[in-house]
């Protein structure tokens, strides 16, 4: 469970307002979908939840614990997908998830089958002794994705995870999703494919200049209109300038 | 010419981040304190400067009588051309071949040359910032004593204009010349290492033979003869090298007809030089450009028992950090050349220059010479010796900034602050141990030093070298660089690593002081020493707990 208070993030000693009082709830077994055009404090928010970014104010809990202090605790159960797969260049695919796997302390026979598992998903099993520097962007993205899902964490938060996918492994993204959800975990992501968001997500949230505009499931969100009809007409009218 | 002119604004700004600092310090007010720094650093470095240009005046006295006078504007050129075509090296590499910005720049609709060009001024307004120091006080100083006309100085200012052109022009022919060799096949990165290495040797024995004419004497005498003898160091070089007799020609010279020639030859030379790179640039720039970065891996798929190998069965966090800085650190090659090599080579380099002499004007002699009266001294001058060897290079003061934008993997992984700075401080005390290693091989061959005053000196580098890591370290943390785009701003142009080096050296002058302090009040040898290990290991133990307590807060503080 992801529990946002109230959190706010401003740069520029005030003058912008990235994130502005945001209260948020995302409950074990969900997926969460959280839409903004570009600049509305997605990227910040999803920061703020993983610890790369401090909030001015407010609070943010990750299953109960409070990310400032119990923030390892946090961490050990959380995984990160940055919206640009920015990874350890020099080292090989297997080095690096031999590295996740020591930092998150998963045993071996997990880590090998789970290892395995994901390559042949993503059909990265014969780049992975190859160095990261060889892949290409998509290659990247499947190495974090299969980084971030190999301490098999209690909460996953993805920031635009689809982007650079083949549709082949897009489709397995989304299952694999799915799939977390279903054990009762929590995955928070953001998007900008509509589809995508109506399609997977058991609640949406759209955030516009820093502050939440709507929230709730697809039917909660197109009741607030009864005129629209799809999430990305409701998403322009929200988000209007 | 535009496009030339907006492409060289452009690098300009990026290289010097003019853009950034603007908004840093005028829209954000971040910072400010950098500036305040930057600023007693120059006010720092201005006594040195007066010293320089007070013994230009001094040699210049000497030399007038003579009607030599002219020998030092050639040696302050000749120096300055020198410097860049030793140092400028690594620039070229990096501006033509490593910037970021080339992966935007290709596709544009720009040609090669005008790429190549754009880099070359940029790399030219960093060699003028470089090279005043050794050529500003030559031609202020001269100019000044010498009460020069008015056309001395548009001279001087037009010579020192030109002046990094030919040097940089021929570093980047043979770079250019390199990287299309080495643009071929898969083991790029060794190729480019090995290229490096070997040019690092030529100059280092371009270094060797200047030290073997010099012959390490300073009487008066001896520099006379350096300044006038027909077969001199400088009247060799210069006439193997005649821009720089030109160039001091055009210079004292002034409007005179010889003074003009010689303007003209030296700007010809340069333009002409300048004209060759393009054309080559034209020919050869892109074609050792182009794919460079790619990196081929062969595709092959593990089989369960090789999967099952390699897969590790859970390294302690501080274990795996570990590895990791150590195999970026050694896999990226202008890490590499300024970690370990620099460990390896700068010993081998001072070996170099002590022995450049020969018979008694030998260094090394003469710091046996110096350090025999007391045993003492020659403990603290071989530990001196190892403590630069081993601790005086890059590795603690970027070890945060060398992570760049992946510091943000540091921040997510469930590993404390402390264990990820035990792991780094581990790394780059090997690095220093591994310094004082290869210093301590290098002190027993040339001081002939006994076990027991070896074992002595290195245990004092090990101690201190615990310490200077650990300022390092907090220096970089402090302000980590990680938002650069090319790993030579990491470690080669950053502040920190500069800053570090100060502070070391600040640390080992105090050390000195406290040394003769202790000597002057008659303190028994054996006392000095034990004193300097329980000094060093406690200031050792009180920086290390300061880097951790520093390290828990920055961890939460550094925004990625």
């Amino acid at each position: 469970m992801i529990e946002l208070n109230h959190v706010s993030k401003s740069y520029n000693k005030g003058k912008v307002k990235a994130v502005d009082d945001l209260t948020l709830t995302v409950r074990p077994g969900e997926i969460f979908g959280f839409l903004g055009p570009n600049g509305a404090g997605k990227t910040t928010t999803i920061k703020m939840i993983v610890g790369l970014l401090r909030p001015d104010a407010g609070t943010i809990t990750v299953d109960g614990l409070d990310i400032e202090k119990d923030a390892l605790k946090c961490k050990a159960i959380t995984t990160y997908v940055p919206d640009y797969p920015n990874v350890y260049e020099r080292l090989t695919g297997l080095e690096f998830l031999n590295f996740i796997g020591d930092v998150y302390g998963v045993p071996k026979a997990e880590r090998l089958d789970r290892i395995g598992k994901w390559l042949d998903i993503f059909e990265l099993s014969g780049a992975v002794a190859n160095p990261i520097q060889s892949y290409s962007h998509g290659m990247k993205q499947k190495i974090v994705l299969t980084a971030a899902l190999l301490p098999a964490p209690r909460v996953m938060v993805l920031d635009e995870p689809l982007v650079g996918l083949d549709p082949r492994a897009a489709h397995s993204l989304k299952e694999l999703m799915r799939e977390h959800c279903g054990q009762g975990k929590t995955l928070f992501f953001s998007t900008h494919i509509m589809e995508v968001a109506e399609k997977l997500c058991d609640r949406i949230g759209i955030i516009d200049k820093g502050r939440l505009v709507a929230c709730g499931t697809m039917e909660e969100l197109k009741a607030l209109d009864r005129t629209q009809q799809s999430l990305e007409a409701i998403f322009l009218e929200l988000t209007e300038k | 010419m535009t496009r030339l002119l907006a492409l060289t604004r452009a690098g300009l700004r990026s290289n010097f981040g003019l853009s950034v600092l603007r908004h840093r310090l005028f829209v954000v007010k971040k910072d400010r304190w950098l500036a305040v720094l930057i600023g007693a650093a120059a006010l720092g470095v201005l006594p040195s400067v007066y010293g320089l240009i007070l013994l230009v005046q001094n040699i210049y006295l000497a030399l007038k009588p003579l009607g030599q006078e002219h020998a030092l504007l050639t040696l302050g050129v000749l120096g300055g051309q020198l410097f860049i075509l030793l140092f400028g090296l690594y620039y070229v590499i990096s501006a033509f071949y490593f910037s970021r910005d080339l992966e935007f720049l290709i596709p544009l609709p720009l040609k090669p040359w005008e790429v190549m060009a754009s880099k070359f001024a940029v790399i030219l307004v960093n060699e003028y910032l470089t090279v005043m120091i050794i050529v500003l006080p030559v031609l202020v100083g001269y100019g000044v004593i010498a009460k020069s006309p008015f056309a001395y100085w548009v001279n001087g200012v037009l010579v020192y204009l030109f002046l990094p052109v030919i040097p940089l022009a021929l570093v980047s022919l043979l770079v250019v010349a390199l990287m299309r060799v080495v643009n071929i096949g898969r083991k790029k990165d060794a190729l480019i290492l090995i290229g490096s290495v070997l040019l690092i040797a030529v100059s280092m024995g371009l270094q060797y033979v200047m030290g073997r004419s010099s012959r390490g004497e300073v009487s008066g005498q001896a520099m006379t003869k350096f300044f006038t003898s027909p077969d001199s160091l400088l009247n060799i070089v210069g006439s193997r090298f005649p821009p720089s007799i030109w160039a001091s020609k055009a210079i004292a010279g002034g409007f005179s007809a010889s003074g003009l020639l010689n303007l003209a030859l030296f700007a010809g030379t340069s333009l002409l030089l300048f004209a060759a790179i393009l054309v080559l640039a034209e020919k050869l720039f892109y074609r050792g450009l182009v794919g460079l970065s790619e990196v081929s891996g062969r595709r092959r798929t593990l089989s369960k028992a090789q999967m099952s190998q390699r897969v590790s069965s859970g390294r302690h966090a501080v274990r795996a950090v570990f590895a990791r800085e150590w195999r970026i650190m050694n896999r990226t090659p202008i890490f590499l050349l300024n970690g370990i090599l620099v460990v390896l080579v700068v010993p081998v380099v001072f070996v170099l220059m002590a022995k450049a002499g020969s018979g008694r004007g030998d260094a090394g002699s003469l710091l046996k010479l110096m350090t025999s009266a007391n045993p003492l001294f020659t403990i603290l001058a071989a530990a001196a010796f190892m403590v630069v060897c081993g601790s005086l290079n890059g590795t603690s003061s970027s070890t945060f900034s060398r992570e760049g934008t992946q510091f943000w993997i540091s921040r997510v992984i469930p590993v404390s602050a402390r264990e990820q700075v035990a792991a780094k401080f581990l790394h780059s005390y090997l690095v220093s141990v591994l310094g004082t290693a290869t210093a301590s091989a290098i002190a027993v061959w040339l001081l002939r030093l006994g076990i027991m005053p070896l074992l002595a000196a290195a245990g004092l580098s090990l101690v201190a070298g615990l310490f200077l890591t650990s300022l390092g370290m907090m220096i970089d943390l402090a302000r980590p660089l990680l938002d650069w785009t090319n790993p030579q701003k990491a470690i080669k142009q950053n502040l920190n690593v500069l800053l570090a080096t100060f502070a070391d050296v600040g640390v080992l002058t105090a050390l000195f002081f406290v040394v003769r302090f202790m000597v002057g009040a008659k303190v028994a040898a054996g006392v000095v020493l034990v004193l300097l290990y329980l000094g060093l290991a406690a200031a050792s133990a009180a920086a290390y707990a300061a880097l951790v307590r520093f390290a828990e807060r920055r961890y939460r503080e550094i925004e990625v």
